[in-house]
């Protein structure tokens, strides 16, 4: 019932921003969370998390670019870029819940699943390691969009522009949306571990204790993987949106542009 | 210049992980050195639903770091399953807390790694704006501390967290762009968008009275949890909302500097095609950080047998709540800054070129 009122305040405000735009964004917002659902769902049934998580970011950045913003060069570049980045990261975030031993539960959430049985045979590295990559690509695909567009507009301005010039006009937009992005992330994961932090102070934890704690690790690797992503996609999306760029306007007046 | 600081920050990032790494002195938890790790027994469950799972029982030796036993070897059994969903699986060389027959990893080198990474690539691609807004996040962090601690004091949380507000959207905004009327209208914004937000979630729940969410799903609760649903959505969406209302406002003050007889009509119509793009990666980057936080409960529920039509009524019902609020916050953050913007910048501006 609230969740209905919520949803349709909300339509309403997008609509009343931008029609076509709101009701876009507002069915892919479902659309998204369909995938979401379905992803976790397969992940649940015990196929490999890791895999269903990438065909799952994969999956939401379709809807994302290609159904909010059309298909065009940017964004085909923009997805290139995310493909690349989930790639290396993935390895890297592997290595990282692997070592650190994030997975599962820490026991202050004990009290949440102690109606489960915990034999459920599915080793939950894999499930930390999803959790991670689904976190963090609606800001990275946020941030390689806003990119890729900011450098169409310069490309389209200043023909004359070489791949470097272009790359270099990127990574300067890049570094502007750095810091709000950061700020963005960082409030919706205190915003979402509030309460755990409060848990902390009222139980009255050391400042060792907290650092150590695996709830805390988990929330905190989570956090700085998701800045990561939006940092390590800008040099990403500056070369590849570039080159894009640069081979599309050489291409363009001998034939059609592939893809 | 550039590498010089680069050199700086890996060579401090280094020593802060040396430190790190060598820091058991500083705690007064037994810590010891896992040098040794043998199996004694292997067993397999048969959960209700039919599925194996291999338990463990591991013999752990190691070399104690720190306090009254230092150097002594130590030994422990600890109970190991393949799911990992409450142990650990532990390795020749790590660092680990005994408490009687728990360990708990040694976790603060991982962490102190994770950022060290972070800053170095803030800074690779950032240079200056990367550090700076490192230091953003952490002056908030640290606010958000001295909040937390009031809180605990005794000081009304959602007063807290409406005060935290304030300091957040002043301090990060004025650090991002200096102290001028952009900063002030943004500001301002912030506060009226935040607060129409918070009266209008305010409505919502005293006439749904929370009707199908259900708070179970609201872990490590200490207080009432409609004590906390509102201070945690007034700080998740605080973020977001600051970003959409600084792009809206630059935006406004560049077009008024630019032309400074521009129309209040065009103003509009620009700020308009800002918002339109905007909403949408910011309610995504809310979105994706909500939902997903839920997965490893969920993969155990269903795993338990659960339902998945009763499970999703059930549990996401409170993060779509969440994630709903946020967002409502952040699209009505494009008209307010509009018109807060066009109001502040618009009036003085005849003469006063920047």
């Amino acid at each position: 019932m609230t969740v209905i009122i919520l949803a349709v305040i909300l339509l309403a405000l997008m609509l009343y921003v931008d029609v076509q735009r709101g009701l876009k964004l507002f069915i892919s917002l479902g659309m998204n969370f369909g995938v979401l659902i379905v992803v976790f769902y397969l992940i649940a049934l015990g196929l490999n998390a890791i895999v269903c998580s990438l065909v799952g970011c994969f999956a939401v950045s379709c809807v994302m670019l290609f159904f909010v913003n059309g298909e065009n060069i940017k964004t085909v570049s923009s997805l290139k870029s995310i493909a690349v980045v989930l790639v290396i990261l993935s390895v890297l975030i592997f290595s990282v819940t692997y070592v650190s031993r994030i997975a599962g539960f820490g026991w202050e959430s004990y009290e949440e699943i102690n109606m489960f049985s915990y034999d459920v045979k599915t080793d939950f590295t894999d499930i930390a390691v999803s959790l991670i990559l689904i976190s963090l690509i609606g800001a990275t695909v946020d941030s390689s969009i806003a990119i890729s567009s900011a450098l169409y507009e310069v490309h389209r301005n200043n023909r004359e522009l070489s791949v470097k010039e272009l790359f270099a006009s990127g990574m300067n937009i890049g570094r502007d949306i750095l810091c709000t992005t950061a700020n963005t992330l960082m409030f919706a994961f205190l915003g979402d571990f509030m309460t755990l932090l409060i848990w902390f102070c009222k139980c009255g934890y050391s400042f060792g204790e907290i650092v150590n704690a695996k709830n805390f690790a988990a929330e905190m690797i989570r956090i700085l993987f998701s800045a990561a992503g939006c940092v390590i996609v800008i040099p990403v999306t500056a070369f590849i949106t570039a080159r894009a760029l640069k081979k599309h306007s050489c291409t363009d007046s001998a034939q059609p542009p592939q893809e | 210049m550039k590498k010089t600081v680069l050199i700086i920050l890996i060579l401090l990032s280094a020593a802060a992980l040396i430190f790190v790494y060598n820091d058991e002195a500083l705690y007064s938890q037994q810590i010891m050195k896992i040098t040794d790790i043998t199996t004694e027994n292997e067993d397999i469950s048969r959960s209700p639903l039919g599925l194996e799972e291999e338990h463990y029982t591991r013999r752990i030796t190691g070399t104690v770091l720190n306090g009254e036993h230092k150097g002594e070897q130590k030994q422990v059994l600890y109970e190991e399953t393949f799911s990992s969903v409450v142990t650990d699986r532990f390795r020749v060389g790590d660092k680990v807390f005994v408490d009687g027959s728990d360990l708990q990893l040694k976790r603060d080198f991982y962490l102190a790694l994770v950022v060290c990474i972070l800053v170095v690539l803030l800074y690779i691609v950032g240079s200056y704006k990367g550090l700076l807004s490192a230091a953003s996040v952490t002056v908030n962090s640290v606010v958000f501390y001295i909040g937390l601690y009031l809180y605990i004091n005794g000081t009304d949380l959602l007063l807290v967290c409406v005060a935290e507000m304030i300091v957040f959207s002043v301090l990060s905004l004025t650090i991002a762009g200096g102290l001028n009327k952009k900063t002030l209208s943004a500001v301002i914004s912030v506060m009226i968008s935040t607060f129409v937000m918070l009266g209008l979630l305010l409505a919502v729940v005293k006439t749904t009275d929370y009707k199908g969410i259900n708070f179970n799903e609201l872990s490590f609760l200490t207080v009432p949890a409609e004590d906390i649903i509102l201070p945690e959505l007034l700080i998740g969406s605080v973020g977001a909302v600051m970003d959409v209302a600084i792009t809206i406002a630059s935006a406004i003050s560049e077009l008024i500097s630019k032309n400074a007889d521009i129309s209040e009509q065009e103003l509009k119509k620009s700020a308009k095609e800002i918002g339109k793009d905007i909403m949408g990666t910011m309610s995504n980057v809310v979105f994706f950080t909500y939902l997903c936080a839920g997965l490893p409960v969920f993969v155990l529920a269903i795993r338990n047998g659960f339902l998945l039509r009763n499970y999703i009524a059930s549990s996401f019902s409170l993060e779509l709540c969440r994630f709903l609020a946020g967002s409502i916050g952040i699209v009505m953050t494009v008209p307010v800054s509009t018109f807060v913007s066009i109001r502040i910048m618009k009036k003085r501006k005849r003469g006063a070129v920047q």
